[in-house]
């Protein structure tokens, strides 16, 4: 378990297990902001989308539950999704 | 944990829900374009409140390993054994698959009659005499033709793709199709015969798109195995699991979860064997 930190640590977190996931594959100009699209932008596959929620919760604990957060969504809203969305709502389960 | 190894691949598996809960439910996904985040973004969390979900990419698929040998009927069903005692899995689970994953749920049900409790399938094919063929001709497709083919699987997969991710897809698949045994093992495995299919006992549930191609197989499974109940979905394709996700979320979890401690009574669940709207 990390302490979560500022919204601006977060973002840097995601965008550094993104990295990971996606590697070179990854489709990003410039650092990612809070408005980057997962989808449009940076063009992360699903299966991708489920390495992230994995990496996610091993550097955040149980505690940020990725996973139920992401089912309730749509699909639409899960393919429209931001790095902000993301980062607000790894900040929310700041306990 | 994220990657086990089973039957000496490294399958990625994700477990969502109560680790350990006296039950659990294992969902298999369909061939070539898919992946386990097809019930990882639908399915899997509704169920993962009341049992254990286990997720895992087929071989060769997603995120696990990708041999060039090991794509018969009965490898993946032997890599699912595998799976189950190295989770150290011992009690009967329930199987969700979709499409070609359906096929090797009631492939493993056959073959394990033991260690499944209950089936759902959406749109699934049933292994009888042809699918083989069917189904390598469908893979073995060449230039436009596939294209074609693929564009078709995109537009039900997560609704929209752009050229690029497209392509990287492609050339996944087309690893997977082009790099390694799976068609001609696919060919070679022996079809599942009305005799076998009549000997899986537990109860299952088999959900259909009224539109879709493998729509008579539901029907045929129906009469043939002893406890089927089959709903066919208005309107839908053989993309049944996001024409219709809420629907059909409802109805397994239903299935699921309206049997707790009933186990392979060979009864139907309430509604008529066939239930056709």
């Amino acid at each position: 378990m990390t302490a979560m930190g500022s919204t601006e640590d977060i973002l840097r977190v995601v965008e550094k297990l993104v990295l990971e996931i996606a590697g070179d594959e990854l489709l990003l100009t410039g650092p990612m902001t809070l408005q980057t699209s997962f989808n449009t932008d940076l063009e992360l596959e699903s299966i991708e989308f489920v390495a992230l929620a994995e990496k996610l919760q091993q550097h955040y604990g149980a505690g940020v539950d990725f996973v139920g957060w992401i089912s309730k969504k749509e699909l639409d809203q899960i393919i429209g999704l931001t790095v902000g969305e993301l980062v607000e709502f790894i900040s929310s389960c700041r306990t | 944990m994220a990657d086990v190894v089973a039957n000496g691949v490294r399958l990625h598996v994700q477990r969502i829900g109560a680790v350990g809960a006296p039950r659990t439910v294992v969902f298999i996904h369909g061939l070539v374009m898919d992946n386990l985040s097809s019930f990882y973004f639908t399915l899997a969390n509704p169920i993962g409140e009341f049992a254990e979900a286990v997720l895992y990419d087929l071989r060769g698929h997603g995120l696990s390993e990708r041999p060039t040998t090991g794509y018969a009927v009965a490898t993946l069903v032997a890599d699912l054994a595998a799976l189950l005692d190295a989770l150290g899995v011992a009690h009967p689970v329930a199987l969700v698959g979709n499409s070609f994953g359906g096929l090797l749920a009631l492939a493993f049900a056959a073959a394990h009659p033991g260690r499944v409790e209950r089936v759902a399938l959406v749109d699934a094919h049933d292994g009888t005499a042809g699918w083989a063929a069917q189904m390598a001709g469908t893979l073995g497709l060449r230039g436009e033709a596939r294209d074609t083919k693929i564009g078709e699987s995109f537009q039900a997969w997560l609704g929209r793709h752009s050229e690029r991710k497209r392509t990287r897809l492609a050339a996944a698949a087309e690893a997977l199709v082009d790099g390694t045994s799976l068609v001609a093992d696919l060919r070679a495995s022996p079809a599942m015969t009305a005799a076998e299919l009549a000997r899986i006992a537990c109860p299952v549930l088999a959900l259909y798109g009224e539109r879709s191609d493998v729509r008579e197989r539901g029907e045929e499974l129906a009469r043939i195995l002893p406890a089927c109940t089959l709903h066919v979905l208005p309107g839908c394709s053989h993309s049944v699991l996001w024409e219709a996700t809420a629907e059909v979320k409802a109805r397994v979890t239903e299935f699921l979860r309206g049997q707790l401690g009933e186990r392979a009574s060979g009864r139907p669940d309430g509604d008529p064997v066939r239930d056709e709207r």
